[in-house]
């Protein structure tokens, strides 16, 4: 069944792809990890996701940083030596066995990490916690040993920013506890108090007469839904926690408050990441598609579609993200504003994304309607002004790929002709019906120049396109044909519009809790438009880069990293980061063998 | 058989037992287990169970035997149980099967897909028949309306699919409708559900031998052709392809492809004229595969019960963590030949979800 569009080998493992700055190539493979394929066919154990965790520390000449992962029920720490490795690929500085437990996720201490030392957090499935240091190996302590606060499996844990203390811990029974590491944890199992509670949140806090750990119980979504992860802002004020129920929640952490919510457009949510400037929130999950969410609108702004399974992690790659540190950057500037998104996930594929300027500027949804004037005049009167006023807007973006960046166009073209559609449905029926096809709407003049316009920059357009297209526009057709019936989408547009009396005030956040119970009554919400009610982005590439289930995405400055559920861990060279004394290392499709060379192994309880 | 009665009802906790709600594992009379896993399955597509039964207290006193009015007493002899958990013995049932298809008059294993297949057609075909059947005759029309009429099988499990084909000569569009019971999906590894739906939905272009016969051209022409779902089924049940002939083996071997399937989904493959694309579906049951290939290996089935999943094979039931259902997902990779994997999901519309949960309260209340 050929179903790659764009044409890659789909079976294919690649060891090197292109994207617009240029060619990324695979280091040798560095398997920390063997897992004993005897072993495994006779009894097959589900494996957990291999996270990675990265430190740097401070004022270490060669080799500054270490890696911690967990295969198994192993944990393993390494130096790792990136893109400038010499002859050991990587020097293991410790392994570590549970017997009856197995890490599930680890945090460095970023921001207190030095040559004296460094602080790394380990979460199991068991519920417990652990706090060891890599350079004081008399730090050692235990965190709900006795399983009494939570005995689901950990599912994320993360240091407080800039803290050297707190750290919150989120589990599999869709609590997520705040944990100070100086205080030891209750005898017994936890009192709690109610201390905050919203829309789909509670916030208690532990009563004892001494203060202990935990210190408050954030719960969270509906009734024993999985946290899946959680990530603060860069600006260290919010954070954003993803769901088994298919939400995204985005919280001011000191003031407790629920800023936001986005819904998948079906299924759990399973990854979460914030752009390098706070400003939008990315997720991804069971849907398939990565959803970019928009702090300032508060409201979903683009999907992507592109992985053919399960999406696992989503990252923001900082190094290729242009964007302005101002905080209003987006109307008066000419500043070319284009964030990197990469995403990893069970379908073993490596995707980048380009979330370019007239995705972020493209008023979406209600927004488009009322705030921008230019979109008032697209639907007050006709097609040429509404043409003139995309044009004036793609002319105003000055980013630098012509060939990646058509498409958008494409996009927003379809964009605006579908609220054009609701104010017009009799007018464009005849070119809805015909939407498979470019040249058979001449029948109407005057539908006709807008959609000359849209296909044109396309030419020549892909079956791809096609479909891509009809998805967009297909809630208009149904509006046609349906005499209003299915229409309801358009219609709803300028109803919501006109009872808003334009005012910006129904895209700010406001959700009942009714809504929270039902899913279904968010859809066609700033919380979860339809499939056409928001801009829908195609993977600047989209490569098969493992064999098994992609499970870390880490992208640095001259190198990206990525590992899989077998415990393999693949590093990335950025484009011009191979040189004469790295080349021979570059991973060709021959296997090549790795050293590596232990120098402790301790096996634990 | 005793202690394991028990031993579910202590998994699920009396508490959290649901009222009035039985369990009953499926006696096998030798390589039965496809029909097992089916009709479990189905039992616990509520809107069916419920129909099923009301067509048992509508029929009481009717005596010719057919599949349908063993299944009905099959599912009667399970609701009414006098014990919570039991096992029963679907021995009419199959008896009937194997009067009315020679396929499976016999002790091998059948395909559950197959099996499934013939079941609701034939119970469709029953109402129709016993519909006109009562009626008195009175014109031809009039039998052609009630015949055209959906019956409940319809009602919960026909959806349409439109397919339409553009020829690329006259770039004519022409779309024709097609109903269907489920839908039969081809598998890719590494792939989710979502994925293998919208693969389903991909246009192909008809060309050589297989051109299309545009009749604006008046001619064979090449075309591109597209399915999409126009009309999106109350329980839509979704047949995973695992089984693929393989010219080398002459014989068909087992795609233990994992394919991921998700408890909610939604459908991208819709038709731009959609009656209701919003759709939302909830997993309630899955026909799990075991096993190496078509004609070997075993079924069983994994049932959404409330909030909990049960395991049934045969007449063992199971309460199972949410969490396992990953095990049914199939393999990373094609190393082993043998594996368990879901092989027909169904998945039920939300909006009748709520009404058949609210109509159990309300059977619970009293």
């Amino acid at each position: 069944m050929a179903i790659n569009g764009d044409g890659s080998g789909k079976d294919e493992q690649k060891t090197r792809f292109s994207t617009r700055e240029g060619v990324y190539s695979l280091m040798p493979l560095i398997e920390y990890y063997r897992p004993n394929r005897s072993n495994f066919s006779s009894t097959p154990i589900p494996l957990n996701a291999v996270h990675l965790s990265l430190v740097t520390v401070p004022g270490v000449r060669d080799y500054p940083e270490r890696l911690c992962l967990n295969i198994g029920k192993e944990l393993y720490i390494y130096v790792y030596k990136g893109i400038k490795s010499g002859a050991d690929m990587a020097t293991q500085i410790e392994k570590k066995t549970f017997k009856t437990m197995n890490p599930t996720c680890h945090s460095f201490n970023t921001s207190f990490t030095s040559s004296d030392s460094i602080p790394l957090l380990v979460g199991f499935n068991t519920g417990i916690i652990t706090l060891q240091d890599l350079i004081r190996k008399d730090v050692c302590k235990v965190f709900n040993e006795e399983k009494l606060v939570d005995n689901t499996k950990i599912t994320c844990i993360q240091w407080v920013p800039n803290s050297r203390q707190f750290f919150l811990s989120s589990h599999a029974s869709g609590q997520l506890y705040l944990y100070n590491e100086e205080l030891p944890c209750s005898a017994s199992p936890p009192n709690y108090q109610l201390f905050k509670s919203g829309e789909g949140y509670a916030i208690h806090v532990c009563k004892t007469k001494s203060t202990r750990n935990p210190l408050y119980r954030w719960v969270i979504g509906s009734e024993n839904s999985c946290i899946n992860q959680f990530a603060f802002s860069p600006c260290n004020l919010y954070l954003a926690v993803v769901s088994q129920d298919g939400f995204l929640r985005v919280f001011h952490y000191d003031t407790m408050e629920l800023v936001g919510i986005a819904r998948s457009y079906f299924g759990g949510l399973l990854c979460v990441c914030w752009s390098p400037d706070s400003k939008y929130v990315a997720v991804g999950g069971e849907d398939d598609l990565v959803t970019i969410w928009s702090f300032h609108h508060k409201q979903i702004i683009a999907r992507g579609q592109g992985h053919h399974s399960w999406i696992n992690v989503v990252a923001f790659d900082p190094f290729t993200s242009s964007y302005s540190s101002a905080e209003q950057s987006s109307d008066t500037s000419c500043f070319s504003t284009c964030y990197r998104l990469g995403s990893v996930g069970q379908d073993t594929q490596l995707c980048l994304w380009d979330i370019t300027e007239d995705v972020l500027r493209q008023p979406v949804f209600c927004s488009s309607v009322n705030i921008k004037p230019k979109t008032n005049d697209f639907s007050n009167n006709g097609d040429a002004i509404a043409l003139t006023s995309t044009n004036h807007v793609n002319s105003n973006n000055c980013i630098a790929v012509p060939t990646h960046h058509h498409h958008h166009h494409h996009l927003n073209h379809n964009h605006h002709y579908n609220i054009h559609l609701g104010n017009h449905t009799s007018s464009n029926h005849h070119y809805s019906n015909n939407n498979n096809n470019n040249s058979s709407s001449k029948d109407n003049p005057a539908t006709d120049s807008s959609s000359a316009g849209t296909l044109s920059r396309n030419s020549p357009p892909s079956i791809k396109q096609r479909v891509l297209l009809t998805f967009v526009e297909k809630r208009g057709d149904g509006g046609g044909g349906g005499g209003g019936g299915v229409g309801g989408t358009s219609k709803k547009y300028s109803t919501r519009s006109n009872s808003s009396g334009g005012s910006e005030k129904h895209c700010n956040y406001s959700i009942k809790h009714s809504e929270l119970e039902d899913p279904m009554k968010l859809i066609g919400t700033a919380a979860c438009p339809r499939f056409d009610q928001c801009p829908l982005l195609e993977p600047l590439i989209c490569k098969k880069i493992s064999n098994e289930r992609l499970s870390a995405l880490i992208f640095k400055e001259d190198c990206i990293l990525t590992s899989c559920y077998d415990g393999s861990v693949y590093t990335w060279a950025r484009p011009g980061k191979i040189n004469s004394s790295n080349a021979h290392l570059v991973a060709t499709t021959s296997s090549m063998s790795t050293t590596m060379s232990n120098d402790s192994t301790s096996t634990v309880v | 058989m005793g202690g394991n009665i028990s031993q579910l009802e202590k998994q699920i906790g009396p508490d959290n037992f649901p009222n009035n709600e039985r369990y009953c594992g499926l006696i096998n009379f030798g390589n039965t287990c496809y029909s097992n896993s089916v009709l479990q399955a189905l039992y616990f597509c509520k809107p069916f169970r419920e129909k099923v039964l009301e067509y048992k207290a509508r029929n009481k006193q009717r005596n010719k035997e057919t599949l349908l009015s063993c299944l009905s007493d099959l599912f009667h002899s399970i609701a009414t149980n006098k014990k919570r958990v039991s096992t029963v013995a679907p021995k009419k049932f199959i008896a009937r099967l194997r009067k009315e298809k020679e396929e499976f008059n016999n002790y091998m294993q059948q395909d559950a897909h197959e099996f499934l297949n013939f079941l609701i057609n034939r119970i469709n075909e029953i109402i129709l028949l016993e519909r006109n059947h009562g009626k008195p005759k009175e014109s031809t029309n009039d039998d052609k309306q009630s015949s055209d009429e959906p019956t409940w099988v319809h009602e919960i499990f026909q959806g349409i699919l439109t397919s339409e084909t553009r020829c690329l000569n006259c770039e004519t569009i022409s779309s024709k409708d097609e109903d269907f019971f489920d839908l039969q999906v081809d598998i890719d590894e590494n792939t989710s559900i979502t994925h293998c739906l919208k693969c389903y939905s991909n246009t192909e272009t008809l060309c050589s031998d297989n051109k299309f016969k545009c009749d604006k051209c008046n001619s064979y022409q090449e075309a591109q052709k597209r399915m999409r779902v126009k009309k999106l089924p109350m329980i839509l049940a979704l047949h995973l392809k695992r089984f693929k002939y393989v010219e080398h083996y002459n014989r068909h071997t087992k795609v233990s492809h994992r394919v991921v399937f998700p408890l909610e989904l939604r459908l991208f493959n819709t038709s731009d004229d959609a009656v209701n694309p919003d759709r939302m579906y909830n997993l309630v049951a899955v026909v799990v595969h075991c096993g190496s290939g078509p004609n070997r290996g075993h079924y069983i089935s994994i049932v959404k019960s409330y909030d909990f999943w049960l395991l049934f094979d045969d007449d063992i039931i199971d309460k199972i963590d949410q969490s396992t259902i990953e095990d049914f997902y199939g393999l990373t990779s094609d190393g082993q030949k043998s594996s368990e994997t879901g092989y027909i999901l169904f998945y039920q519309s939300r909006d009748t979800d709520t009404k058949v949960t609210h109509a159990d309260i309300r059977a619970n209340g009293k």
